[in-house]
């Protein structure tokens, strides 16, 4: 009736280890006959049976504040302590001075918990085992909040007992270690819904010794709704579909993929379909098991579009869209793409990306120079990015970091920070071989925080979870955060001792009251106007600290209670423990590590995040969330690309080319009867939503006149995705300004994950594009292409924003605030010039002249005498203008925002209600606002 | 498919990730429903104010007065008489005396962190400040708790700005902020809400009509996408908050008829309780309104009662007197406009600083910032008012007998919306975190 292809290499396999009969029974077979000669083991049967039952759950003992009284660690692993929780802790010894017992002061505690944990009593009864908490609690549905668990004399049962008549004892100290959890099958292949197999598990442990352990598992679907798993392991397929089967058991996690195939057309009966490229070819392999085809390759306009998007963050301009369209070679979208690659767009937008991973968020520890820092680290990137070093030289240079370069210093490292600070200074701190911001930032100052930080960043883990207990979902044990964080004690950020008292010196020089504690007065100096005239100022710096002195006075500026190290050994996640006290950087053995050619996670982490920005989901997603019970929705394609990558050096550029180039990357939006519900297998393109920096710069750029738009397809200046932004943070503070910005899902980058980016849409960001003063204002701005039209026609635009007032005045787009203002002084230097000419002054003239081209340059404003912000816009025919009819302005429209022309209908619908508007000017301005409000402008499709 | 994997092994799907190969994924009408329920018991408020008097206000001079303390200490005010019996505010504050009733005290609230940043974190979050985690603020926490798509204003409104951040929850659940405050009489605009001069509502809906017709086109072509569903839904949604009359007139304190607005008084703060009332009427959840100027550490008194001691004027704030004047015309008229409409019972209305000032008065007749103790003041939403709770000791320096923490404030606060302070939200990296860890409700405000 049950009708179950096991994949054939699999079920080969499952033959020679299952069945060889070295593998211990079920426990649960070996009671009561093997009673006798069978130990019961804490590790391995008694505490993942209590997670079996459920009572180390977090709405059970395991919670924080325990239930009843009984706390247990969640999710296990904490062996020590649950066995401490079920035997009781032995009363501690009274201390006696002088034949008086020492009363320690009573300790102040701040709230008072309704309910204490008290693990001071035993739950287990050693003489009379049935009379044992833990077996009397859970078997009564009255007497026991969580109700009856367990039932009397099943197996459960007697294992609990059998245990407690044996001493209770734990056995984890001396026990093996579990290599591996082996689930079978790996792969099920359902034909029918409703069809079900049960799972098996069998753990290996480092003695060699294999035992069942199906039945102390916990099993989770990961779609229910596709298949479902039962407390036995029993699988169960719903529907058409794929998911997987996690099942735990002590630190092992296992996957089942469960597949019930979406078409007939699957397997051999699947049509011969076009896989020009290595991915093309990975990925119809798997979507041929799952009955899936792929859509058809999207247009020459639909590529453009995306990809530009995609790889420089910024729309093709008009002029690009009908060249391309017209371009009739046969390798013209592979030209595109290396064509791309080599603008400064790519260099912005990729910068900006890795600015996302490693977390540039502008909040730094010396917060003075806080957004000066953040441009640094932008802009470093960026010069790597362009010069397209290899991604792993890029992470030494802020993994490896400090803020001296080697043989540097203390003089020589305040002189060459307050030289990248002065006024028009040479100095670019982007050529610095090491970019030391990472480690200076306020949110990470505990080595706790650098190692979530430094897991988030470079390997692509979640480690949160494990800083309170047992990862869930991973195999990450507190014990194993703890020593992960234990690279990180050393480096800090401040002053190393020997130079301590310098500092202070040039402190003190600056700020005499330093440390006398009068307030803000006594504290560190405001360095910003001394360092933009040229003087060398203090500056704090991320530091490896070598002596325990240093040490002690890096945890002391930390916290009171975390003053001395944890004395814990440094141990590599998942690998070995590492005596860091060797390494004059204990960074140095994680940097090797990474690099390591079997690291499953440096090389793979950033692979699997530039993949998720070309298809909305990661081969592994969410992208930075690489765990054992997550796996990669195809994994011979992440396996090609890691490898790949890392044989060529790990050449970002090669990667972009390689996944833009694949038909896969190349698929159109619209689905087929077989991949309308496909988001995870890239049988199809997914519509995204433009990220909230290149949204914002393409807003600008749509509305731009028709002299800047084409330059804009390129330009980094003034742009977002630039750094733009970056420049308007207020000192000392790290606040997203920029309103529009902010409601587009800039991401704030202090959450250490890729999520923080939302690209959800939300209601403020809706109301901003439909009717925001900024918004509006940026649409019928003077030196815009409405006002341009509007000039030629000589049709006044009214304004259709509200005016509103802030303390500095209207409403602006920092943009338009920067070039408007550069205008005005172009526009006065010009009329200088003038005047040095009529008194003929020439050398002078040529000299301002020479300022004006190069302002002109510098933002791209070709016109000299535009119009200003506070000018009306000018409604003076312009007679030189060759006429545009309302349908050239139409398709310019959609060129500029959808960036495709326009269809007839399309036409005809926007010419009617041109006509039936004020004038041709105010109706085509409608159309734009239009045009990018519409999905098709917020999507990349 | 994508699940979101949480630290307590709970599963969860976004609404916009659900459904790989899913027809039943969860879909956006599922999600909505599901977001509508949420556990809201039977309390009273369904909605709050929240006012913040930035700088942090002088507990001393307004509603913890020390008439028994030595002269350096009590300052130059005087207590009075309120219309409830043993309950006595500054002389300043001869409104709020005369509405006591509606609104209780809390004396004695002590923490210890008295940087303006740190404290307004802790007085507009319930938490105290951790810098590896950035808590929601008030609003946005009621904004996701009170989530609805259909509503026609937004849920959260912050006047003219917030420190109330939607932190982990995400920008979602972000304030709109109005950026400026309403003058009297005056039409008042708001971002993304307000049409521009001379355009009518007949100029939005040909707009919106364009709209549609442009993105019909591209609507037709695309399937199954739920990122299309949602900019759809929220466009719609936003589109009839522009268009429809209730919001805009709700957010125009010229339509106020001219005795209601008048006993707010003629300065912006005043302005902005009305509009908050307002607001608060035309179904926004949570409201907040911003005053700042109490940073008093020079020349106390004479900002606080708006004149010195010669008896000339000074004026703290857009179109306003002294500090006292303000908060006194503002708040009363708050309460009593409020209860006006029938929603006093509905609308919990929470008022405070991020600290008290040193009950020394220092050498520039000013008092600096001090933590340890402090007021806030409660009413409304079923608190019942006439009552004071807590008490600071006799130089007002600390609280006498227990203290009570932020915590334990902002417990009582979401207790009264009827929202569980010890739910847990999951963060963006799947930690679970109590919406306020340390609170105990505080039940003699109730009942």
């Amino acid at each position: 009736m049950v009708r179950i292809l096991v994949a054939l290499a699999i079920s080969v396999s499952i033959g020679a280890t299952v069945f060889a009969g070295d593998v211990l029974k079920p426990i649960s077979q070996r009671l009561p006959s093997e009673v006798s000669d069978t130990q019961i083991s804490f590790q391995r049967h008694v505490v993942p049976l209590l997670g079996r039952t459920g009572c180390n759950g977090r709405a059970c003992h395991g919670s924080f504040q325990g239930q009843a009284g009984f706390r247990l660690s969640l999710f296990g692993y904490d062996f020590a302590a649950d066995h401490e929780a079920l035997v009781g802790i032995k009363a501690k010894p009274v201390t006696y001075k002088n034949g008086k017992p020492i009363k320690k002061k009573p300790v102040k505690k701040r709230k008072k918990k309704s309910s204490p944990i008290d693990n001071s009593y035993p739950r287990v009864n050693l003489t009379n085992s049935r009379d044992s908490l833990i077996l009397k609690k859970p078997i009564s549905a009255d007497d026991h909040e969580g109700g009856a668990r367990l039932k009397v004399d099943s197996w459960q049962y007697r294992l609990l007992q059998r245990w407690i008549e044996d001493g209770a004892i734990d056995d984890t100290d001396t026990h093996a270690r579990m290599e591996r959890l082996e689930v079978l099958p790996r792969e099920l292949f359902f034909q029918t819904p409703g069809d079900s197999i049960e799972l098996r598990a069998i753990a290996h442990w480092s003695d060699g010794m294999k035992e069942d352990v199906t039945e102390l598992c916990r099993f989770q679907s990961d779609d229910p709704s596709v298949a479902k798993v039962d407390e036995t392991g029993k699988v169960t397929s719903l529907r058409k579909g794929d998911t997987h089967i996690a099942t735990f058991y002590d630190n092992g996690i296992a996957t089942t993929q469960s597949i019930l195939p979406l078409s007939d057309q699957n397997g051999d009966n699947y049509p011969d379909v076009p896989q020009p490229t290595q991915i093309d070819q990975l990925i119809v392999a798997k979507l041929r098991s799952l009955g899936i085809l792929p859509s058809e390759l999207c247009t020459d306009s639909e590529f453009l579009r995306r990809v530009s998007l995609d790889i420089t963050g910024t729309l093709p301009a008009p002029a690009e869209v009908l060249t391309f369209s017209r371009d009739t070679v046969a390798n013209k979208r592979e030209r595109k793409i290396d064509e791309l690659l080599e603008r400064p767009t790519y260099a912005a937008w990729w910068a900006t990306k890795l600015c996302d991973f490693s977390g540039n968020s502008g909040n730094f520890q010396d917060p003075e120079f806080a957004r000066e820092y953040a441009r640094q680290w932008y802009e470093w990137i960026f010069r790597r990015i362009q010069q397209n070093e290899g991604y792993d030289k890029v992470v030494r240079g802020i993994l490896l970091a400090t803020g001296r370069s080697q043989g540097q210093d203390f003089a020589g490292y305040n002189a060459q920070m307050s030289s990248y600070l002065k006024s028009d200074s040479d100095a670019d701190f982007a050529t610095r071989d090491t970019m030391p911001h990472f480690w200076a930032r306020a949110n990470i100052s505990l080595p706790k925080e650098k190692a979530l930080a430094f897991s988030y960043s470079f390997l692509g883990v979640r480690l949160q979870c494990a800083e309170c207990h047992k990862h869930p979902f991973d195999q990450w044990t507190k014990q194993d955060f703890a020593q992960l964080s234990a690279f990180f004690e050393p480096v800090g950020f401040g002053t190393p001792g020997p130079d301590r008292e310098r500092m202070e010196e040039m402190i003190k020089a600056i700020n005499p009251d330093y440390g006398t504690g009068k307030g803000k007065k006594g504290g560190f100096p405001y360095r910003t106007d001394l360092v933009q005239e040229g003087k060398v100022v203090p500056f704090r710096e991320v530091y490896v600290a070598v002596s325990d002195d240093d040490r002690r006075y890096l945890y002391g500026r930390i916290s009171k209670k975390n003053r001395k190290p944890s004395g814990l050994t440094a141990k590599l996640l998942g690998d070995a423990e590492v005596d860091v006290k060797k390494f004059s950087d204990p960074r140095e053995p994680l940097m090797d590590w990474m690099l390591d050619k079997d690291n499953p996670f440096f090389t793979r982490a950033f692979v699997n995040r530039v993949w998720a920005s070309y298809f909305n989901v990661g081969i592994i997603d969410p992208p930075d969330d690489l765990n054992l019970a997550n796996p990669p929705s195809n994994q011979p394609l992440l396996d090609y690309l890691t490898t790949e990558f890392r044989q060529r050096g790990y050449d970002m550029k090669w990667l972009h080319r390689e996944i833009t180039r694949s038909r896969t990357y190349q698929l159109s939006t619209r689905a087929n009867g077989t991949n309308r519900q496909d988001t995870r297998h890239f049988s199809r393109a997914v519509p995204r939503r433009l990220p909230a920096e290149v949204a914002y710069d393409a807003i600008q750029q749509a509305t731009s006149r028709k002299t800047d738009i084409d330059k804009l397809q390129t330009a980094v200046d003034g742009r977002v995705i630039g750094g733009n932004d970056i420049a308007q943070y207020r000192k000392y503070r790290r606040i997203n300004e920029n309103y529009g910005l902010a409601v587009l899902g800039k991401p704030s980058r202090t959450e250490n994950c890729d999520c923080d980016r939302s690209n959800e849409p939300n209601l403020l960001m809706t109301l901003y594009l439909l009717n925001d003063g900024e918004m509006l204002n940026t649409i019928n701005r003077s030196d815009g292409w409405i006002s341009e039209i509007s000039n030629r026609l000589g049709q006044s635009v009214r304004t259709f924003a509200a005016q509103i007032k802030t303390k500095k005045g209207k409403v602006k787009s920092p943009v338009k605030q920067d070039r408007a203002s550069t205008q005005k002084a172009i526009v006065k230097l010009e009329t200088k010039i003038k005047l040095l000419e009529k008194k003929g002054q020439s050398e002078q003239a040529a000299t301002l002249r020479r300022v004006v081209a190069v302002l002109k340059a510098k933002t791209g404003i070709a016109t000299s005498a535009g119009p200003t912000e506070s000018d009306p816009p000018q409604s003076k025919p312009n007679p030189g203008a060759k006429p545009e009819t309302p349908d050239d302005l139409i398709a310019q429209a959609y060129l500029r925002t959808v960036s495709r022309q326009p269809t007839s209908d399309e036409v005809a619908r926007a010419r009617q209600y041109i006509a039936e508007s004020r004038n041709t000017a105010e109706g085509v301005r409608d159309l734009l606002w239009a045009l990018l409000n519409s999905n098709e402008f917020l999507v990349n499709h | 498919m994508s699940s979101h994997k949480y630290c307590d092994g709970i599963q969860r799907r976004d609404f916009l990730k659900a459904g790989a190969l899913s027809g039943m994924g969860l879909s956006l009408g599922n999600y909505l429903r599901l977001a509508k329920a949420g556990d809201i018991s039977d309390a009273k408020a369904k909605s709050a104010i929240f006012v913040n008097l930035r700088g942090g206000p002088s507990h001393m001079d307004t509603f913890d007065l020390k008439p028994e303390s030595p002269e350096e200490y009590r300052g130059e005010f005087s207590p009075i008489d309120t219309n409830v019996a043993g309950m006595r505010i500054c002389e300043h504050l001869p409104k709020l005396a005369q509405c006591a009733d509606k609104y209780a005290i809390l004396r004695g609230v002590s923490h210890s962190l008295a940087a303006h940043q740190l404290g307004t974190i802790y007085l507009n979050t319930g938490n105290r400040p951790n810098p590896a985690l950035e808590y929601p603020g008030y609003g946005a926490v009621v904004s996701k708790k009170f989530e609805r798509h259909d509503a026609i204003l937004p849920p959260f409104v912050a006047i003219p700005n917030t420190a109330q951040a939607p932190g982990y929850l995400g920008v979602r659940y972000a304030p709109l902020q109005t950026r400026s405050v309403p003058a009297a009489g005056q039409p008042f605009s708001v971002r993304g809400i307000t049409l521009g001069d001379g355009i009518t509502l007949t100029d939005v809906e040909r707009r919106g009509q364009l709209l549609n017709d442009v993105n019909r086109a591209f609507a037709s072509a695309e399937t199954n996408s739920e990122l299309l569903d949602g900019l759809d839904q929220f466009r719609r949604q936003a589109f009839q908050m522009v268009s429809s009359p209730t919001a805009r007139e709700a957010f125009d304190v010229s339509r106020e008829p001219q005795e209601s607005a008048e006993r707010f008084g003629n300065h912006g703060f005043g302005q902005s309780c009305l509009l908050a009332c307002r607001l608060v009427e035309a179904g926004v959840k949570f409201v907040t309104v911003s005053m700042g100027g109490w940073d008093t550490h020079q020349g106390n008194f004479p900002r606080l009662q708006g004149r010195d001691s010669s008896g000339k004027a000074v004026k703290v704030g857009k179109g306003g007197g002294g500090l006292l004047p303000q908060l006194d015309d503002g708040l009363s008229a708050l309460f009593a406009s409020l209860e006006d409409r029938g929603l006093l019972e509905s609308t919990t209305v929470f008022i405070t600083g991020e600290f008290g000032r040193t009950p020394k008065i220092n050498d520039r007749a000013g008092r600096d910032h001090w933590s340890r103790a402090m007021f806030v003041l409660m009413g409304g939403g079923g608190i019942r008012g006439g009552q004071v709770v807590g008490a600071s000791d006799d130089k007002g320096q600390g609280p006498a007998g227990d203290a009570i923490a932020p915590d334990d404030v902002a417990a009582s606060f979401f207790h009264s919306l009827g929202i569980d302070h010890t739910h847990e939200f999951h963060t963006t990296t799947g930690r679970p975190v109590m919406i306020v860890r340390e609170g105990k409700i505080i039940d003699r405000l109730f009942g």
